[in-house]
């Protein structure tokens, strides 16, 4: 029992990283439109930005989550502007190949500039373990890291939602991903307010990018493709633009994976993940969400 | 005057020939290729192949190449991808002015490509293959690692029943060709030993290891060992440490890597077996560090070590074929009759096309690699 709660809990804490990839992701797919294949590229650059932060302020989290953001808030203005403006008019897998083509040239970019070696990140948060008693012998073992990072990953997405619903670019944001016709014909700049969504959406990418370094003590140049299908898994799972439902469905498949592992092996980890996707698709199509292409 | 004019001149050219660099007194140009994974889960280690093997060769051709003849290499990205591998072994293969092949980095692409190279009758000389049965797949393939059926009893018997004495062993493997290979090695010598085993393991590509760990501990072992080279090593030794898992960490894989300690949460918690050691107290393999970690921007392990070597090693083979016609079967065929000093140590082919090494134990004090037990322990 206390080796399933304490699996169940490495599986909270991965699922929470996901579902914050996952909300970034659905902001993007709400405002743009279209699926992206940079996505986890752009979760990179925002781990190395912040990753220099670490190297020349020093162990600073705030600052580092910002640099995160930054970074992968402004790579989201370039690919936006390359990839989707440009092709607004044209066939839809433009942008989409546009995307993968950029996605290629970010990575191997990236490790002639920082190096293919990986980075890394360690002491960031104290190494600290709670044992949690739960009444018997049995306890759950919780580290002040997981913690922490799950309570980020709560912090952010209300944040967002308060965004979303309290502010006028937020209401915009959420016009355009629901309807770009009614939202030009009602005044609002559909472009200019589709590539803050899309640079939003990046930002919470880069956050879950340092994240995910920060929880794995390392930054990898190659490991981001699959992060990325995890993000895109996770935002199908939520019907694709529900953000609270993408979380969800990142919730879900750390969670899946984790106690996949604990009655398999972990070399079956992404067949657990994936068929929980398609087994679930299969049932409800339209994911987690309540009627197809409900919006944030 | 114009015979002296003449005169003057035949003695200008036979002067300005002695005057030319070596480049343009060599007999011609050898081309070899390289296979290395540039991009990809093996990068660190296919740029640290590029930068060996560019080295070796740039000392090669300074000192007025090999019997005479320049060296070049075409180094192509193979991705540690066997597919990708393959269709560079094949298009090298195809070009006759490649005369052999050097690399790949994995032994799962190196046997990928063994039937290529046999049916071209071209070498490909790994510097790092370790799996036994990749050598003997054909007399092209080489390779200079030394084999996991060497190193991974090494491991049950010297490092875990005596160095440690411990008889509780969980084992965290990479889930690939060489990872099974170091396994099955490892566990039929780790029977032999009385050693109780656990294993565990993963997917070449992952990144998240609490799980594996909070499995790994419910058999309570004593030692925590991982088979893996690169980033895995240390995000599963980290990941045990920041499960608050007091217990001692070996490696078989990394080698003396210092990019592992630079990973490590607690350094000085690791040992490995490694057949090479870069000696502080050795100048000469100080100075080829140095200027490998100049030109890298990272310090070496053994593979870039190897990578070196086998440049080397073509040299030699080149340099023993002397008058004769340098064809890819003549390079084969005194390649694996070279008997070498590399800086990895003394070289010497086994008929199979691979080579026995000996295995010390190093670990880790203040952050700095040292040997624990050197050579002559398996004498002891």
């Amino acid at each position: 029992m206390e080796y399933f709660l304490n699996q169940l809990v490495n599986g909270l804490s991965q699922g929470a990283i996901y579902a914050l990839m996952a909300i970034g992701y659905s902001v993007i797919v709400g405002v743009v439109g279209m699926v992206t294949f940079t996505y986890g590229e752009i979760m990179m650059i925002g781990a190395f930005g912040a990753y220099y932060v670490f190297q020349f302020v020093g162990v600073n989290l705030p600052l580092a989550l910002l640099a995160a953001f930054a970074s992968s808030f402004v790579l989201g203005i370039i690919v936006y502007k390359l990839c989707y403006e440009r092709f607004f008019n044209a066939p839809r897998h433009i942008s989409l190949l546009c995307t993968i083509g950029f996605s290629m040239l970010i990575k191997n970019l990236v490790q002639i500039v920082f190096g293919p070696e990986a980075k890394p990140v360690l002491n960031i948060i104290d190494n600290r373990t709670f044992s949690i008693p739960l009444g018997g012998a049995v306890s759950i073992d919780l580290k002040l890291l997981q913690i922490v990072i799950m309570a980020l990953v709560v912090v952010l997405a209300v944040t967002l939602t308060l965004f979303f619903n309290r502010t006028k670019s937020g209401v915009a944001l959420r016009a355009v991903s629901q309807n770009k016709e009614a939202a030009y014909l009602m005044g609002i700049n559909v472009k200019r307010t589709a590539m803050l969504g899309n640079c939003i959406g990046c930002g919470f990418g880069g956050i879950a990018g340092i994240l995910l370094a920060i929880y794995y003590y390392t930054i990898s140049t190659t490991t981001w493709g699959g992060f990325s299908m995890k993000a895109f898994s996770a935002s199908v799972l939520g019907g694709l633009v529900d953000l609270r439902m993408s979380a969800l469905g990142g919730l879900f498949i750390g969670i899946i994976e984790n106690l996949g592992i604990t009655i398999s092996s972990a070399t079956f980890r992404d067949m657990f993940a994936f068929g929980f996707l398609i087994l679930m698709l299969v049932i409800r199509p339209q994911g987690f969400a309540s009627k197809k292409g409900s919006r944030v | 005057m114009k015979k002296l004019f003449t005169l003057l001149l035949a003695l200008v050219l036979v002067l300005s020939l002695f005057a030319l660099p070596a480049s343009a007194q060599s007999k011609g140009v050898i081309k070899l290729g390289g296979l290395a994974p540039l991009t990809g889960n093996y990068a660190e280690y296919g740029k640290g192949f590029q930068i060996g093997w560019q080295m070796a060769l740039d000392e090669i051709n300074a000192a007025g190449g090999a019997n005479g003849y320049l060296l070049e290499i075409d180094v192509k990205d193979s991705q540690g991808d066997t597919v990708v591998s393959s269709t560079m072994a094949t298009a090298f293969a195809e070009d006759e002015e490649i005369m052999a092949i050097l690399g790949d980095f994995t032994s799962g692409a190196c046997k990928a490509n063994a039937s290529i190279v046999d049916r071209y009758g071209v070498v490909q000389l790994s510097p790092t293959a370790s799996a036994p049965d990749y050598a003997s797949m054909s007399p092209f393939c080489f390779s200079i690692m030394g084999r996991q059926d060497g190193e991974a009893p090494y491991l049950a018997t010297y490092v875990l029943k005596k160095y440690l004495g411990v008889t509780k062993v969980a084992v965290i493997r990479v889930d690939s060709d060489w990872g099974l290979s170091c396994f099955e090695n490892f566990k039929v010598q780790a029977d032999i030993e009385g050693l109780e085993v656990t294993e565990e393991k993963y997917k070449s590509d992952e990144t998240d290891f609490s799980s594996i760990i909070t499995k790994a501990k419910l058999s309570d072992p004593e030692v925590l060992v991982v088979m893996d080279q690169g980033a895995a090593v240390s995000a599963i030794f980290n990941a045990a440490d920041s499960a608050g898992w007091d217990i001692k960490h070996v490696a078989l894989g990394p080698g003396t890597s210092e990019q592992v300690v630079s990973q490590l949460m607690t350094p000085d918690n690791i040992i490995v077996t490694s057949p090479f050691f870069f000696d502080p107290q050795n100048a000469e393999l100080t100075k080829w560090k140095e200027e490998f970690a100049g030109k890298a921007g990272f310090d070496p392990t053994v593979h870039p070590a190897c990578a070196y070597d086998t440049m080397y090693l073509i040299k030699t083979a080149i340099e023993n074929i002397g008058d004769g016609e340098i064809t890819r079967d003549a390079i084969r065929a005194a390649l694996q009759d070279v008997e070498m000093v590399g800086i990895t140590g003394r070289i010497k082919f086994e008929p199979s096309g691979d080579i026995q090494r000996d295995y010390m134990i190093c670990g880790v004090e203040n952050g700095e690699w040292k040997v624990l037990e050197g050579f002559d322990y398996v004498n002891q």
